[in-house]
């Protein structure tokens, strides 16, 4: 499995989809100048700016990559070969998703340390009223990362059902959109105001896919470090332990169902 | 000979094209209706999912929309030509509303509402309900029970409630200044100086050009109504009445020179010899503009 945690990190690198992805890093050196259009927030509009650029990088390359990672190796017939060797599919496909989660870990540090850098310089041509918090700004750059890692998650899913990359990337976008709002509609449909409105009908449909579908509002720590404001500890323990156990269901159904798959 | 010819005619007939409508092109969209410059918005209930976990970014570009827009009206005014265009506050107040419920925290969205609100399109209680909003969730700010506390005394003359909101301010400051103020606020006279004392601080923190020329051209407008109402009560101090008008304080000496309003406006003495501007202290802005704009 370690030799294709390797052969994924090797792969990425040369892939040009990264190389395209990561030239969006160039944008990192307007932050501190477009940061002076806010009147009374320059710092936080750079921290703003920067998270927000962590945060779509590492959604294209957890898609991209992600949702293309296995479909390319099937339709290049990599796999066959690969799997001629004495390693199991389940153990290939976990060393794809430990590969992919590996680059996003040094993505993000790489990304982040040069956020840090940015927010530093722009901090210091306009100090804020408060100081910035560097701790609350990694803790948001971590849990962002864990947040494209269970992407990656879903994106492999999808890829070991489908046949092109169509249902992967396609997928794996919509899965992300609904998994920010999942809350906010549980939240409404069950609310004394809905009950007027709403179907009953609707209700149970979208309690399932409230449970169905990841939650990733909750790593979204980005107001936390922008402004300063101490996060709920205890709910980040919950939200850690909910992307092991979220992760390892889906790393579980792909492998299952990538054992099944038939491949021609 | 064909497989060059139709590209290159294809692309000198597109330069050409080109380079004769772009003239035209940038005064069309340069003279474009300042209405349709702010441009349409959609609905917040759609930008919320929309912007999935962008939603601080989403409120930011928001705000910045606003102030870009309303920046390049007041460029118009540093020019020093009188401006004309109807401000679009309504679209403006709108805006504004939808970025603070993306980002509740976005210290700009409070600040720069807290200016056209109150001075432009005369939505205190808006700008107050918008502020109260704001201190909900910005707890440790003292800028937003300060600028509630001018709003209750100098717009709303609701002098109980301006003391509450400075004495909120001082204790978030630190500051014995804003303590001392929600004192002074209890008193209704001395508004004026109240007001270029609130502007002068404004102005003195404020780092955007555009933004410190709103604050100086409202401080020279309320520095002038000072100068009047000074020679107002020196006349009533020698006279025992209220002088009749401006010029006749300017005919008998008391006022050196004849006050200018910079926002184009000629100042009048009320029946109880408050100091107005037919201006109202605002750029061009129409009666009908004032109605329902927080909505």
């Amino acid at each position: 499995m370690i030799a294709v945690i390797g052969i994924t990190l090797k792969g990425v690198f040369r892939d040009r989809v990264f190389q395209g992805i990561i030239a969006f890093a160039v944008l990192f050196l307007f932050i501190p100048s477009a940061s002076t259009l806010s009147m009374r927030q320059v710092t936080e509009l750079s921290i703003t700016l920067s998270l927000s650029l962590i945060s779509f990088i590492l959604l294209l390359l957890s898609v991209f990559l992600g949702a293309t990672s296995l479909w390319k190796d099937m339709e290049r017939r990599y796999t066959f070969s690969v799997l001629s060797l004495p390693i199991s599919r389940c153990s290939y496909l976990l060393g794809r998703f430990f590969g992919l989660a590996l680059f996003l870990i040094l993505s993000s540090t790489i990304l982040g340390s040069v956020a840090c850098l940015v927010i530093k310089v722009a901090a210091g041509l306009h100090p804020p009223d408060r100081p910035v918090v560097w701790s609350w700004l990694a803790l948001a750059i971590v849990f962002a990362t864990l947040k494209y890692i269970l992407l990656v998650g879903v994106a492999l899913l999808l890829s070991t059902v489908s046949t092109s990359f169509f249902l992967p990337i396609f997928g794996t976008i919509c899965a992300f959109l609904a998994s920010g709002i999942t809350q906010q509609v549980y939240e409404y449909v069950n609310s004394p105001i809905a009950a007027e409105v709403v179907s009953p009908l609707l209700k149970p449909i979208v309690a399932v896919l409230y449970y169905l579908l990841p939650n990733l509002a909750g790593f979204d720590l980005k107001v936390n470090a922008i402004y300063g404001i101490a996060p709920n500890f205890a709910g980040l323990g919950i939200t850690a332990v909910y992307f092991v156990a979220y992760t390892a269901i889906l790393l579980g159904l792909s492998s299952l169902s990538f054992n099944r798959r038939e491949m021609k | 000979m064909m497989r060059v010819s139709v590209p290159v005619a294809l692309l000198v007939t597109g330069l050409l094209a080109y380079c004769l409508l772009i003239g035209p092109f940038t005064a069309y969209m340069r003279n474009k209706p300042i209405e349709e410059k702010l441009g349409f918005v959609p609905s917040i209930k759609l930008i919320k999912p929309l912007s999935a976990d962008q939603k601080e970014i989403a409120g930011a570009s928001l705000v910045i929309k606003v102030v870009m827009y309303y920046g390049g009206l007041m460029g118009k005014a540093m020019d020093g030509r009188v401006i004309t265009e109807r401000p679009d506050l309504m679209g403006m107040s709108r805006l504004l509303h939808g970025a603070v419920q993306l980002d509740p925290y976005n210290m700009d969205a409070y600040y720069f509402a807290q200016g056209f609100l109150t001075w432009d399109a005369g939505q205190h209680k808006v700008a107050n309900e918008l502020l109260e909003y704001g201190m909900k969730y910005r707890t440790w700010d003292w800028y937003l029970p300060f600028f509630a506390g001018f709003n209750y005394a100098y717009f709303l003359k609701d002098y109980a409630k301006a003391a509450e909101y400075y004495k909120r301010a001082g204790d978030l400051s630190g500051e014995s200044l804003h303590k001392s103020l929600a004192g002074r606020y209890m008193q209704e006279s001395g508004q004026t100086e109240l007001a270029i004392f609130y502007l002068t601080g404004m102005d003195k923190n404020e780092k955007s050009p555009a933004m410190k020329k709103i604050y100086q051209t409202r401080l020279k407008a309320f520095r002038e109504v000072r100068r009047i109402e000074v020679a107002r009560d020196q006349f009533k101090l020698t006279h025992g009445t209220l002088p009749a008008s401006v010029e006749q304080l300017v005919k008998i000496g008391l006022l050196t020179s004849p006050p200018v309003d910079p926002y184009g406006g000629s100042f009048y003495l009320e029946a109880d010899g408050k100091v107005r501007s037919t201006s109202k202290f605002a750029f061009a802005v129409m009666k009908g503009e004032k109605n329902n704009v927080g909505n």
